[in-house]
């Protein structure tokens, strides 16, 4: 195989085994590839003197406590929660915004299960039926399309800008989308649950919010 | 970007581990091999079932096997050996709480790599925060390591540490789990969710800055002056 110095780059980045049986042959006549690849590879040994660590005895016995009394307590399905609470630490805006959003979706609940109690002698108040369902999902699409389009303008602003607090709504916005296709993926195996929905409209509010307050910085 | 203090000295030969160093230079990906992260290895199905039906004695199969691998991630993203035993802990008992949602799509230590590389980000996060809540200023770099004990090339593992803090976070991430850990990019690209070819390239641009970082001045000026 000839190799030759322009090849260097992409035999570094992905390069087969004769790639590299080639490459070592052109070094052994060429000073600078001679020299980069000595400088790629000392990198790699460097590297992996780094991965060398010390024991810490104690850390399992504290993991295996922990792990024991979170058994006892029984896990939660926090896998939401275990995203919100990295908000915690946010600015007294921004939880007044998540707490505003909480507040809203448990108004939400309670007036549906207030509604659901007095109009349904359905025992299955939490499942939504097919034509009740086809609305939500109907209207849940529009929401979506309409917050993909505020999505779509706020984008150059959030993608530009380089000061932290950018920085942290494009972060908030990564967890909330993630939120929202977990929640979409479950609410996709069971559609007919309407706690589900709720949740996923909070968090599409909560998107709506956050877009909203991007561009009001612009502004 | 200053890169003082940051030579490395490239002129020195370093004697390779046998078939170590080089096998991650040259690529051995899609060879057929086990992985180290756990792809098809009897263990690592064993362990995850046993986490599955709750038996903490899988948890502690899992620790022994990979826990100094996971500390020692978790030390490079977060500076700190009490900040990575609280992120490998954070970790164990979230891979607890979401067992229920691990649906074998990635081998078990992937998934719990997964785990940890987002519960250090998110301890990071909140950790500048809180700096930036105390100060009132950014502090978004990772914080330099604390000192290690002494190995072969100390000088050049210092110069790459004090490098590595200013990759971004994603090139760092990848450099961290392909060259430090040792996990191949079919693997890297199952714990990061992104596709293999996006972590060589990762890769190939982190070692190119880091090499740009750490190169001596004399090559830099005789680059310059073509």
């Amino acid at each position: 195989m000839n190799i030759t110095c322009q090849d260097r780059d992409r035999i570094f980045q992905h390069g087969t085994p004769e790639d590299w049986t080639g490459l070592e042959l052109h070094a052994e006549s060429c000073a600078k590839c001679s020299e980069e690849l000595l400088a790629w590879k000392n990198l790699s040994v460097a590297a992996g003197e780094m991965g060398e660590e010390g024991d810490s005895p104690l850390l399992w016995a504290r993991i295996e406590t922990a792990l024991r009394e979170q058994t006892a307590s029984g896990t939660r399905p926090d896998w939401l929660w275990q995203r919100l609470e990295n908000w915690a630490s946010h600015s007294v805006g921004w939880q007044a915004a998540l707490a505003g959003t909480i507040v809203l979706a448990l108004a939400i609940w309670g007036g549906y299960s207030h509604w659901g109690r007095v109009d349904r002698t359905d025992r299955n108040v939490a499942l939504l039926k097919s034509p009740a369902l086809r609305d939500v999902e109907n209207s849940e699409h529009a929401y979506e399309q309409a917050i993909e389009h505020l999505a779509a303008e706020a984008k150059p602003q959030l993608e530009n800008a380089e000061s932290p607090l950018a920085a942290s709504y494009r972060e908030k916005l990564m967890v909330l989308d993630g939120a929202i296709d977990e929640l979409r993926m479950q609410a996709g195996q069971n559609p007919s649950n309407a706690h589900l929905r709720r949740q996923l409209l909070a968090m599409y509010q909560e998107k709506q919010q956050t877009l909203q307050d991007v561009l009001e910085i612009k502004r | 970007m200053g890169c003082g203090g940051l030579t490395l000295p490239w002129g020195t030969r370093i004697s390779t581990v046998e078939g170590g160093g080089d096998s991650r230079v040259a690529s051995s990906e899609g060879q057929g091999q086990q992985g180290p992260g756990g792809a098809g290895n009897p263990d690592d199905v064993a362990i995850a079932a046993l986490c599955l039906a709750g038996d903490l004695e899988g948890y502690e199969r899992l620790y022994r096997w990979q826990g100094t691998r996971m500390k020692n991630l978790a030390r490079h993203l977060l500076g700190t050996q009490s900040d990575a035993e609280d992120a490998v802990q954070e970790t164990f008992l979230k891979v607890q709480r979401n067992m229920a949602s691990f649906r074998g799509q990635s081998s078990f230590v992937t998934w719990t790599f997964r785990i940890l590389v987002n519960t250090c980000h998110d301890l990071r996060r909140s950790r500048v925060r809180r700096k930036e809540h105390a100060h009132g200023e950014s502090d978004a770099l990772p914080p330099s390591l604390e000192p290690r004990a002494a190995v072969a090339h100390p000088a050049l593992r210092l110069a790459l540490e004090r490098a590595m803090v200013r990759l971004t976070r994603h090139q760092r991430d990848v450099f961290l789990l392909y060259e430090v850990e040792g996990f191949r990019h079919s693997e890297i690209a199952g714990m990061l969710e992104i596709t293999e070819a996006a972590s060589k390239n990762t890769l190939f641009q982190a070692k190119k800055n880091l090499r740009s970082m750490l190169e001596p001045p004399t090559s830099k000026a005789r680059e310059a002056g073509r």
